[in-house]
């Protein structure tokens, strides 16, 4: 009789401690108490990690909250690879944050097909008008709805190490044959040529793309992603081709398929390699940032992609936005989401490549801000620039991303033929 | 003879002793360095100039919440893990009754689940039971993923104690309640303070469900101030040492204290055994 | 009269729940319900975001023929193979250090230290270990005269070897925590009255501490070898599963799925398979070491 009286009363505590549990739980859930709104808001700038774009976030919603009493934002902030997987979580249960942060095309995809992120067109028609680099919005947009805002462009580039070019009389190559023949007297005098961490795989598909890019023209690739044309063009076997020339003339550092991308950045920062292709948001790295030994900093250039075979246009880039704002479908206070998203963007433009060396999507007036002169270079470049293909992973849908993302760590690592290489795309690709 | 072979004893185990104090000394290194010293030197290179600054970037970053957050969320599920454990393995054990070796099995299988495909269906359940953004959801996961591990090693302790001494405490009159809380429970106090330390370990260093379930900065724990370092295009590695180092040392320190108890607890209960 | 006592208190049902129950109803609600939920998923194609779609076993069927994922099966036995080997290494270890020898407190201590640190901070210790050319180990062989050591994480070959022997070593605190505690546990009374006999100390190791232990040794295997098999923490870190998939594992194939390709559907299957597999494993390492006269648990 006692253990049965232990028992109802083992199993009052438990419930009764879930239903407390409960009730405390409810207060952080409230979205609008009285007449203030609050507005979830997630990013993924940590203070730590990135402090003057954390700052920048800060002062925006701080200005936003004095111009709209009775709106407040709440905040939370996660590291990149977290904020991706709990996203995910989220929207499984329709949780999503009012805002929050996305990334173009393949990834929105799923998204909008699950009827997640309201379409912004309404005031990217209005309030935005004409206020973004062309083409950066575009990459948000999927069957005629624009449903992120971004906030930063990138280009690829290639960047060199001067002094060490100098020490062996090279000079920035023009063509894929001249940078073979810079390559090859780096590794006759032992330097590494070029930095390179594919175990993150979009590294090495930079190099593929632009490969690609030069060889057969700078819609070859967006056309056989968007299947109006094919994987086994052979501009593209032929792609696929150079890059196993350039793995196999020792081009890149050794091991380049274990290192991340930020093992092989340090090597180029350390000066252990000569070479190093990557996006825009690296700049401060080169320009800027005061942990960087001023002479390194000096010493850095940059060259656009060489042409191959005298083909290619070397003002087509690849590149594109990175990360954009959402504004989730279901939001409790989507009209105040819509307008916060709104507020961010255009106080996000002058801020972040004055403080925080981001350069963003929307239009900027260079001449009026007081800029390092590789930025002036980098914003001339994108200015007269002929195209700007869309990084190969974010164009494509995330499954058929990852195939391509394998293939490229396969093909550098001469795993597969160029025209494995191929096919599996184009297997992947046809099977959506 | 036997005095060389002792020397060759006592070199391996040095060297297999220099290993394993290794990680720690590195680490202590590498939360003095920047990311420069850290990727382009030896990992055992001493660092240029001892950047202290990372311990200060870390303190800044509101430490201190996460500490304490960490320490009850950790010693809250440590205790209920273990008790629930210790009940569990012991009516399965010691207790006679048919389902056992079912309600075993169940307990094993529950050791195999992969914790990515439980998140998702974890969150929708907190969330019906609005129990998302709070730290319960958290000592709740944690007491019920480490159960069934703790189960398993306990299990074996508990086959070897002797049926007579529970035989001579019922016969003397005494409840099943008293006999298991004052003497099985002593009994097995080497074995527990072993799942303590393994139970602690883990929970300590967990951050997925932390990650999934909770969302404001108040409730959040140590192995999320990592997160705060890792960026977009950058990582702060040095300061990633730093929360390391610090969130290490009281897991060290308790460590010493329960691994001790791990000797003294079996001379206490030989005494009584 | 006595044991007729003790049947009636040890098969009280009332007592018997009050002790098993809460144990049982979390794992019931937080373990059971999310894996019955993940085989439910399975059967439907789902990008874990949008709307689902009952397909079937269409998932299950693709996934066994799936060669990718019986790669990553493959290298999950090889972890779990090679993890109940080394197990004999911290056994060895635990039977000296339980052997009264100067100084074996202070060095089980050390021994476990590793086992302290969280997985980000042992992924890149080794991480920096095995640069190819800036790492110690690369360092120390061209030190003694290997001209072109290999790029550890880089090359399919030897790429899951070399991940093998952090995992390995990250382990070996945790076992041997659980042996030591074993060995403490054998009444002194046994092991001196073997030495007043004769037996040498190895005899008492072989003879008779290591058969007081062995039910606690078959547990260690079920540990290592379910650990193993859903093992996923120090792959991701360290090489995401590749080059090409040659260090993926099982879990970590699961995870690309679920969370990388938006096919969450397919991942849940996966995920499942993972566990029918670890369950058929479990079963038949258990009948493997399982002895006649004992009792089974």
């Amino acid at each position: 009789m006692k253990n049965k009286k232990a028992i109802t009363l083992l199993a009052t505590i438990l419930i009764s401690a879930m239903l407390l549990l409960a009730g405390c739980g409810g207060e952080s859930a409230s979205d609008s108490d009285g007449d203030s709104k609050v507005i979830k808001f997630m990013h993924l700038w940590p203070e730590g990690s990135s402090k003057t774009h954390n700052e920048i976030v800060n002062e925006i919603i701080a200005d936003y909250e004095d111009e709209n009493p009775g709106v407040k934002v709440e905040l939370e902030v996660l590291s990149n690879e977290q904020y991706k997987d709990k996203i995910q979580v989220l929207s499984t249960s329709d949780e999503l944050p009012d805002v929050g942060m996305t990334w173009a095309a393949g990834y929105l995809q799923p998204y909008v097909d699950g009827n997640k992120f309201a379409p912004l067109d309404d005031i990217i028609e209005s309030d935005l008008k004409d206020s973004f680099v062309s083409g950066t919005a575009e990459a948000y947009a999927i069957d005629g709805k624009t449903y992120g805002l971004p906030l930063e462009l990138n280009i690829a580039t290639v960047f060199y190490n001067k002094a060490i070019f100098e020490e062996y009389g090279l000079e920035a190559p023009k063509t894929l044959e001249e940078l073979e023949q810079v390559i090859e007297t780096l590794n006759e005098n032992d330097v590494a040529p070029i930095a390179l961490g594919n175990k993150d795989r979009w590294t090495g598909s930079l190099w593929y793309m632009y490969l690609a890019d030069r060889i057969g023209g700078s819609d070859v690739l967006t056309n056989a992603i968007n299947r109006t044309g094919t994987f086994e063009d052979p501009a593209l076997v032929q792609a696929a081709e150079e890059v196993q020339n350039l793995v196999n003339m020792d081009a890149f550092v050794k091991g380049f398929n274990g290192l991340a991308d930020e093992e092989a950045k340090s090597m180029f920062m350390n000066e252990q390699a000569a070479m190093y292709l990557i996006a825009t948001w690296d700049l401060p790295n080169y320009t800027t940032n005061e942990d960087v030994p001023q002479e390194f900093r000096d010493s850095v250039g940059y060259f656009k992609f060489p042409t191959v075979d005298g083909k290619g246009d070397m003002n087509s880039f690849v590149g594109g936005p990175g990360v954009g704002l959402f504004v989730a479908e279901n939001s409790d206070v989507k009209e105040e989401a819509k307008d916060f998203a709104s507020f961010f963007v255009q106080e996000w433009g002058e801020k972040s490549v004055t403080q925080a060396g981001v350069i963003p999507a929307t239009k900027l007036d260079a001449g009026s801000l007081d800029l390092p002169q590789m930025y002036v270079d980098v914003l001339e470049d994108l200015n007269s620039a002929s195209n700007l293909t869309l990084f190969a992973d974010v164009q494509m849908s995330p499954d058929a991303a990852q195939v391509h993302l394998d293939m490229i760590q396969a093909i550098f690592g001469n795993e597969v033929t160029p025209e494995e290489f191929t096919k599996a795309h184009e297997d992947a690709l046809s099977a959506e | 003879m036997k005095r060389v072979g002792y020397l060759i004893l006592y070199l391996c185990l040095g060297i297999v002793a220099l290993f394993q104090i290794f990680p720690i000394i590195w680490l202590f290194l590498f939360s003095l360095k920047d990311n420069r010293e850290i990727f382009s030197g030896s990992p055992f290179a001493l660092p240029s100039e001892l950047r202290w600054e990372n311990y200060l970037k870390v303190w800044d970053s509101g430490i201190g919440t996460y500490f304490w957050n960490s320490l009850w969320i950790t010693a809250m599920a440590i205790l209920l893990t273990v008790l629930f454990a210790s009940m569990a393995t012991f009516a399965i054990t010691r207790m006679q009754w048919k389902l056992n070796k079912l309600v075993l099995g169940l307990f094993m299988v529950g050791l195999m689940i992969p914790i990515h495909s439980a998140i998702i269906p974890l969150f929708s359940m907190f969330l019906n039971v609005n129990l998302i953004d709070n730290p319960w959801s958290i000592v709740i996961t944690y007491t019920t993923y480490n159960l069934p591990i703790t189960i398993m090693i306990l299990l074996g302790f508990y086959y070897t104690l002797p049926r007579e001494i529970e035989e001579a405490a019922i016969i003397d009159g005494c409840s099943i309640n008293r006999m298991f809380f004052r003497i099985i429970l002593p009994m097995t106090a080497p074995v527990m303070s072993t799942t303590v330390i393994i139970n602690m370990i883990y929970n300590w260093n967990e951050f997925v469900f932390v990650n999934t379930f909770i969302s404001s900065d108040m409730y959040k724990t140590l192995t999320v101030g990592i997160q705060n370092f890792i960026g977009q295009y950058m990582t702060d590695w040095g300061a990633i040492g730093a929360t390391l180092i610090i969130s290490v040392l009281p897991i060290l320190l308790a460590f010493i204290f329960f691994s001790n108890k791990v000797v003294e607890g079996i001379s206490a209960s030989a005494v009584k055994g | 009269m006595g044991l007729n006592v003790m049947n009636k208190v040890m098969s009280n049902k009332w007592i018997i729940a009050f002790y098993v129950l809460p144990a049982l109803l979390l794992i019931a609600i937080l373990i059971f319900v999310p894996l019955i939920l993940t085989g439910y998923y399975g059967l439907m194609d789902w990008d874990g975001i949008g709307e689902m779609n009952f397909i079937g076993l269409e998932n299950y069927w693709n996934a066994l023929q799936d060669d990718k994922f019986w790669e990553s099966a493959w290298h999950s036995f090889l972890l779990a193979f090679f993890s109940t080997l080394s197990l004999i290494i911290y056994l060895v270890i635990s039977l000296i250090l339980a052997s009264k020898i100067k100084g074996a407190d202070l060095l089980r201590k050390i021994y476990l230290i590793p086992m302290l640190l969280s997985s980000v901070a042992i992924a890149q210790l080794w991480i920096k270990v095995f640069n190819p050319t800036n790492g110690m180990l690369n360092h120390i062989l061209m030190a003694i005269g290997i001209e072109n050591p290999p790029a550890w994480l880089a090359e399919p070959s030897v790429v899951l070897f070399a991940i093998f022997v952090p995992i390995l070593w990250q382990y070996a605190g945790f076992y041997i925590l659980i042996y030591y505690a074993a060995l403490k546990n054998i009444p002194e009374s046994i092991v001196e009255a073997a030495r007043i006999d004769g037996a040498s100390p190895l005899q008492i190791a072989y003879r008779i501490k290591l058969p007081l232990i062995m039910g606690v040794v078959k547990v260690t295997i079920v540990l290592a070898v379910v650990g193993s098999l859903k093992y996923f923490d120090l792959i991701y870190v360290m090489t995401s599963g590749g080059p090409n998939g040659a260090s993926e594992v099982m879990a970590s194939y699961m995870y690309k799925l679920a969370f990388s390709s938006n096919d969450f559907g397919y991942g849940s299957a996966i995920g499942f398979l993972l566990l029918i597999i670890t369950l058929i494993v479990t079963v038949i390492v258990r009948k493997a070491t399982a002895t006649k006269e004992e009792i089974q648990y």
